[in-house]
């Protein structure tokens, strides 16, 4: 293995703890404080509207509510109006978070759509592992908030952990995600700043829209692989 | 699949210079993102000097590229996943089948990864027994064909949605239908069958992040997604050069790939994958591997010549400006590296001599370095490569391609550079040409060796006196007057 390091090293010419690493490391000052920027209350309303206009562009669905009543009942009037893609189930898988739990879809649709939340443990064995992927799968819509919300793209960062995994934004035909406005940072490279400045799980996903292809005579077709509907809830804070 | 041969450059060229339809589908290419490509770089905070700022990153990175690669190893062990450097594509291969078989797997769902076209990975596992499946739309299509991608970024350009129709009808067992978003669906069903029911998933990598141990990949689908999250083990294979070394870095280069490639400001999915899944959740792969390879890139590394071709994000983007590319298609090249990178890149790889069409067949005019996000100077490196093939080249190992040729040039030389002899040879050309057939003033057929150029056109004949001749008697009269 290391073999392959030492061809490198010929190949470049250079020695091993040469002190180059803090050279390749090391970042601009102007990155690092990107991500302590405050913005004025002027930037912020563009932020807004930057991202009523991407959303348009990309066929994301923008709701902007007053708050998680508010938004509550939307979500569950949603589900309500959808049908499952595959199959005839109706059944929504969500993320254990805080701000879902406040949306208080569980009652909102008991007796009409099953409401389930990601199962929270230290540990899961093969068969809890298995019975989650079926309910995940069983699910037309998938509930998530993000992390982050770039305004110059209307993308979602969905940072993964203990009851935010993965499949719940992507198996599911339709992806919901409620974000308090709070969350709204400026940029892509904003997000990269301060990702920096914290430790990293295992997996993190920047989400822009219902996936898409244009595979086909470069025509471009919604609802390729992952949820073929997208929908944001912005909450007003 | 269908065997790749770069030396059969100029039959498939031949062929595919009289496809209408390829012409229409490629030209939908260059007007949807090639032209675009360059507009849209300078709407990011580094503007019109943002290929130039992208250059920078990745010349930084490849310059020290030990200290990034010993970083990016340490980091993603350090979160409990598996990584291999993989010498050789044999090595990458087998690397592969060995996780596979302690995983008992039966099938693989594919992300789009043109680094195992290189080291044609689907061919061993499915020799191996392993039911091995595309799950990008456009990879999914050539599959279904039995055939090779055709470019970098929309593998099945080269097909009419007629042709897709037809194609479906026949492999999936569907009613026919020419309509994009309908076949879509029908993809959609029967790959969300494959992807959910798949042991193990194998991806490519757009790039890497060395400081926070993270592969990033980008995709618009979200079968890369399911394909790294779904099976129980997920291997992304990565070429060595294809990493970078901090967020820092992500920010230029992802917003430069995905205007390149597709005209986007950000791709629908931006992942990023550094380890198997916590005991805490409840989904996500068991084991993750990353495979490093090198085949050949190490050689390219160390010529400082040909270093720049590393700095390539595999955006395609010259793909969509490169006259020949428009003209020949992807299959023409013989390679999964087509288009300028790859006939720069492959001959590198694959041997100068037995790729020698791919670097002798572009015309040097320079859409390529203009709309390379990262401003490589392909046009400079085939200028190079040929002048390998003309002279030889122990470094590389380069026969010299055509004796004759160095010859003819030779004595040319002589008579450019001898006054006397080329009046007297122009002379005897002029006499010599009333000999040869014309059609509408032009000549037919050029006699011998040189039969090959009129074959596909006609050749202008010496005009009856030369310029010198002329410009010598206008001066001539003018002092008469």
């Amino acid at each position: 293995m290391s073999q392959i390091i030492e061809r490198v090293r010929q190949a470049l010419g250079v020695q091993a703890g040469d002190g180059r690493a803090r050279q390749v490391f090391a970042k601009s000052r102007e990155f690092l404080e990107c991500a302590v920027a405050q913005p004025s209350a002027q930037e912020r309303a563009g932020w807004m509207e930057s991202i009523r206009r991407e959303a348009l562009a990309l066929k994301l669905h923008l709701h902007e509510s007053p708050d998680l009543e508010a938004c509550g009942e939307a979500v569950a009037a949603l589900a309500r109006a959808r049908d499952p893609e595959w199959g005839t189930l109706k059944q929504i898988m969500r993320w254990s978070d805080p701000i879902l739990d406040e949306l208080g879809l569980e009652h909102r649709l008991a007796g009409d759509i099953a409401v389930r939340t990601v199962p929270m443990a230290d540990s899961f064995s093969p068969s809890e592992r298995q019975e989650f992927r079926r309910e995940v799968i069983a699910s037309y819509i998938g509930v998530t908030t993000a992390d982050y919300l770039l305004a110059d793209t209307a993308s979602l960062a969905l940072l993964g952990g203990p009851g935010r995994t993965r499949t719940v934004s992507l198996v599911p035909s339709i992806h919901i995600a409620v974000v308090p406005d709070s969350r709204i940072i400026a940029s892509y490279r904003q997000l990269l700043s301060l990702l920096s400045a914290r430790s990293l799980p295992s997996h993190m996903t920047v989400v822009t829209g219902p996936s898409k292809t244009a595979d086909i005579e470069a025509t471009l077709v919604h609802g390729a692989h992952g949820p073929r509907e997208m929908h944001l809830f912005i909450v007003a804070s | 699949m269908m065997e790749q041969n770069p030396l059969k450059y100029k039959e498939l060229a031949a062929k595919a210079v009289q496809d209408k339809q390829l012409h229409k589908a490629l030209g939908k290419m260059r007007d949807k993102v090639g032209r675009n490509a360059v507009k849209l770089y300078k709407e990011l905070p580094t503007g019109a000097g943002s290929r130039e700022a992208a250059k920078e990153v990745r010349r930084k990175i490849v310059d020290n590229l030990d200290v990034v690669l010993e970083t990016l190893i340490e980091s993603i062990r350090a979160r409990g996943g598996h990584v291999h450097l993989a010498e050789t594509d044999a090595d990458a291969v087998e690397y592969c089948l060995a996780v596979a078989k302690r995983f008992e797997v039966r099938r693989v769902v594919k992300g789009k990864s043109m680094l195992s076209e290189e080291i044609r990975l689907n061919d061993a596992l499915e020799a191996a027994g392993i039911e091995t499946v595309e799950t990008d739309l456009g990879e999914y299509i050539v599959q279904l064909k039995g055939e090779a991608p055709s470019h970098i970024i929309a593998p099945a350009i080269h097909y009419t949605r007629e042709q897709v129709g037809e194609l479906f009808a026949e492999k999936l067992g569907v009613p026919y239908t020419s309509d994009p978003p309908t076949l879509t669906a029908m993809a959609r069903k029967a790959l969300r069958e494959k992807m959910l029911t798949a042991d193990m998933g194998i991806s490519g990598g757009n790039t890497a992040c060395a400081e926070t141990g993270h592969v990033t990949i980008v995709s618009n689908e979200g079968n890369i997604r399911m394909t790294s999250t779904m099976p129980r083990v997920h291997i992304v294979l990565l070429g060595i050069e294809k990493v970078a070394a901090t967020l820092e870095d992500h920010d230029i280069l992802l917003r430069m790939l995905t205007r390149a490639a597709a005209g986007q400001k950000i791709s629908t999915y931006v992942s990023y994958v550094g380890g198997p899944r916590l005991d805490a959740e409840p989904d996500g792969p068991e084991e993750f591997h990353l495979v490093l390879v090198d085949n050949g890139r190490s050689r390219i590394l160390a010529d400082p010549d040909f270093r720049e071709v590393l700095h390539c994000v595999r955006c395609g983007g010259c793909l969509n400006v490169c006259p020949v590319y428009m003209s020949i298609g992807g299959h023409s090249y013989g390679s999964p590296y087509c288009g300028p990178i790859g006939a720069v890149f492959t001959p590198l790889t694959r041997g100068i001599n037995t790729c020698h069409h791919l670097c002798q067949g572009e015309t040097l005019c320079g859409a390529c370095k203009e709309v390379c996000p990262v401003d490589n100077d392909l046009p400079r490196m085939l200028s190079l490569l040929r002048s390998k093939l003309a002279d030889g080249d122990r470094r590389w190992n380069v026969k010299p391609h055509s004796r004759i040729e160095k010859l003819i040039f030779g004595a040319w030389s002589v008579v450019m550079s001898h006054r006397g002899l080329y009046d007297a040879l122009t002379a005897l050309a002029r006499a010599g040409q009333r000999l040869l057939p014309r059609r509408n003033g032009w000549i037919r057929h050029l006699p011998g060796p040189l039969g090959g150029w009129t074959r596909g056109r006609d050749f202008p004949p010496l005009a009856a006196k030369s310029f010198a001749q002329r410009w010598a008697r206008r001066s001539t009269a003018r002092r008469g007057e």
